[in-house]
């Protein structure tokens, strides 16, 4: 199989991901993008891992280091998610905005 | 040791007057009076030990090593110290007495005597020490407390401006005399006035490094001395009170230059070029001191011009060698000096007024003083058997001695024949004065109420200085105190100058008659009111220094507001833009953090494809 097909693939999850998280309000759908990248990445080090016959198959390793990582992160964030929306029943990531620097505290 | 005295115990006057003084009205005249009082006894037996052929004591040295040449802290107290002395406590203890009722309620009084007294400590300091940093300690200390008592009335502009004058011209000259004593110390090897006077008369300093020295040296004692081209600042001292003026103008301050001249004249003899700009600038000083004082219409004003005009001749006598003539000269104008000072002190606390035209027929109202300032200006006019008339007589003896048989001939006739044209003008500036003064009619319309004699605390002081102008003729006759050759009495320039005096009384006499009791100096014409402008030499040195260093510090003012100052400025504007354009990509939304991560990294894996 040419190396090109997983990696076209691998581009466009990671473009689709990229996409939801920039453009996506809901903070579950944006998690679910940066899960989407994630996975792009995990892709591609598979498929590199299986193109230069990696004796000590590191690609795969850190595959599964990623996918370990990745469930840790979505709990983690989902927890995030659950206790913003208890605080202020709303998970617009657009409306999260206490990290600006203001000169007033926000009114909003 | 007892030199020492008479350094330290003004100075604690000074301490006791200026802690107490404000809480009870008599410690302040007390402290002074009887502090300086102290320090004149103790001259007086400094005095009575040193005169006369006594050896000279020493005290110390205490060095001190620099790393270069070592400061040898120590007094020194010969003949010519000792009689510096006794005229300087002589002359502050009298100044102190007489302050007591001059200025009698004034609130700054306490203030005002701890000056003097630190005033007279200082000018102490400055004849005995035989260091030349102690006396440069004593020289800077003067030219502080002058500085202060000249602007005693702070109140008025005038006295303001003469004060920073007084201390911007003699620091001008001080900063030569700072590098003369650097030059003189370096070539003699030590700071000690009596090594640097030991290696100039041994030779063993070369005649280049003493002209350098000299020259150097000599800024500063032109500066303290105001003479020419820095004396401008003395007339301007005048705002000060009488008896500040009194003390700056006999016994200490412009004295000091005189002095430290006449202690390192060994040093000042080795180089021809120094004596000659010395002469020529005593020439030029003496002469326009005295045509100023012809023309000066303020009597203090005449009195400080007439002090410009009497150093000058020591100064002449000095540049010609004449040792004991220019000390001596230096003494006997102390006398009189302060006499006419405080005399003038007493009119003008009685008319109310310093200006000549407003007084007039004090005569018969003021009886003691007119007695005094009599022998005041016939002392000063050079008549015998006053004091002057001695000690000019010391000056254009020596001179005449030098101009007929001496070696520098051409600087013996300037001084001689200038001396004598000044002794003319003396004459005539001092009876103009005293006629305008005592005599003619009372200019009532000017004047306060009658004016009535001072209290003796103030003619006191008059009488001692009239006893000593008068009899002072005695001990200036026999020079030999100061431990020289005694000089003969000169006759052949003695009669030239008696000759002199009569002219210029018989002037200023006539001229009083024929415009029937005017100003004898409208005679002058056209020369008078340049004068009375003092030929426009601040306004002249306005314009030849002042004008120039404007124009620079304009040029600095604006270089930096239009050159430095925009980079300086661009910076905080650069910042201040900077972070508005950073806070507004911070604006809390991640969303737009993540597109800038994005296009970014889109960026920069662009620009570094591109780039290999």
């Amino acid at each position: 199989m040419p190396i090109l097909y997983p990696l076209v693939v691998s581009s466009l999850l990671f473009a689709t991901g990229t996409y939801v998280v920039m453009a996506r309000r809901h903070a579950v759908l944006v998690l679910m993008g940066v899960e989407l990248m994630l996975n792009a990445v995990n892709l591609n080090l598979v498929t590199f891992d299986a193109y230069w016959h990696d004796s000590l198959d590191s690609g795969q390793v850190l595959a599964l280091f990623t996918i370990a990582i990745a469930a840790a992160e979505i709990g983690l964030g989902l927890a995030i998610v659950l206790l913003v929306f208890r605080s202020r029943s709303s998970i617009n990531v657009d409306e999260l905005r206490e990290l600006a620097d203001r000169d007033e505290a926000p009114t909003a | 040791m007892t030199a020492l005295l008479v350094v330290a115990l003004p100075l604690l006057g000074a301490a006791v007057a200026l802690v107490g003084g404000h809480r009870r009205r008599l410690v302040a005249p007390a402290a002074a009076c009887v502090s300086c009082g102290a320090a004149w006894v103790c001259s007086l037996l400094v005095a009575a030990a040193h005169l006369g052929d006594a050896a000279p004591a020493v005290v110390g040295p205490y060095v001190i090593g620099t790393g270069g040449i070592p400061l040898q802290a120590s007094l020194y107290v010969d003949q010519l110290s000792a009689s510096m002395l006794l005229l300087a406590t002589t002359v502050a203890v009298l100044v102190q007495i007489y302050s007591v009722a001059y200025l009698r309620g004034d609130p700054r009084y306490p203030s005002y005597a701890a000056l003097v007294s630190i005033f007279t400590a200082s000018m102490a300091l400055v004849v005995v020490a035989d260091d030349l940093f102690v006396l440069l300690v004593g020289w800077e200390a003067m030219g502080a407390c002058s500085y202060f008592l000249i602007s005693h009335h702070w109140e008025l502009e005038e006295a303001r401006a003469g004060a920073v004058k007084a201390f911007v011209m003699t620091r001008l000259g001080d900063v030569g005399l700072l590098f003369g004593i650097f030059v003189a110390g370096d070539a003699a090897g030590s700071y000690r006035i009596t090594d640097v006077v030991q290696a100039a008369s041994s030779g063993g300093i070369g005649r280049t490094q003493a002209t350098a020295a000299t020259l150097l040296l000599l800024c500063g004692i032109v500066g303290k001395s105001a003479q020419f081209p820095l004396h401008s600042w003395l007339p301007d001292a005048m705002p000060g009170p009488t008896p500040i003026s009194a003390l700056i103008h006999a016994a200490t301050m412009v004295a000091a230059g005189v002095y430290l001249l006449a202690r390192l004249l060994p040093l000042f003899m080795l180089s021809a070029t120094t004596m000659t700009v010395l002469a020529v600038i005593a020439a030029v000083t003496m002469l326009g001191g005295a045509l100023m004082a012809l023309a000066a219409d303020d009597l203090k004003r005449v009195l400080a011009w007439s002090t410009v005009s009497q150093l000058a001749y020591m100064f002449a006598a000095l540049s010609i060698g004449g040792y004991s003539a220019g000390v001596l000269h230096l003494l006997s104008h102390g006398a009189f000096k302060a006499l006419l000072f405080l005399a003038a002190g007493s009119v003008i606390h009685a008319v109310g007024s310093q200006r000549l035209d407003s007084m007039g027929g004090l005569r018969s109202s003021m009886p003691v003083t007119f007695a005094t300032m009599t022998v005041g200006f016939a002392a000063l006019a050079g008549l015998p058997p006053f004091v002057g008339f001695f000690s000019k007589d010391a000056v254009l003896g020596v001179a005449g001695e030098a101009a007929f048989h001496g070696d520098a001939q051409a600087r013996a006739w300037l001084v001689l024949v200038v001396g004598l044209v000044v002794e003319v003008l003396t004459a005539a500036y001092a009876t103009r004065a005293w006629l305008m003064m005592f005599f003619g009619r009372r200019r009532s319309d000017v004047a306060r109420a009658e004016p009535h004699e001072s209290p003796w605390f103030m003619s006191g002081p008059l009488l001692v200085l009239a006893i000593l102008s008068t009899l002072g003729g005695v001990a200036v006759v026999r020079p030999g105190f100061l431990g020289v050759a005694p000089e003969p009495f000169h006759a052949a320039t003695a009669l030239v100058s008696l000759l002199a005096v009569a002219v210029g009384v018989a002037f200023s006499a006539s001229e009083w008659w024929r415009l029937d009791g005017h100003d004898p100096s409208r005679r002058l014409g056209p020369l008078r009111p340049a004068l009375a402008a003092e030929l426009g030499y601040d306004r002249a040195l306005m314009s030849a220094v002042l004008s120039p260093v404007r124009v620079a510090m304009r040029t600095v003012v604006a270089s930096e507001s239009d050159v430095v100052e925009p980079y300086a400025r661009g910076v905080g504007t650069g910042a201040s833009w900077a972070n508005r354009f950073l806070r507004w990509l911070h604006n809390g939304d991640l969303q737009r953090y993540v597109t800038a991560i994005v296009f970014g990294a889109v960026a920069v894996a662009v620009v570094v494809g591109i780039v290999q």
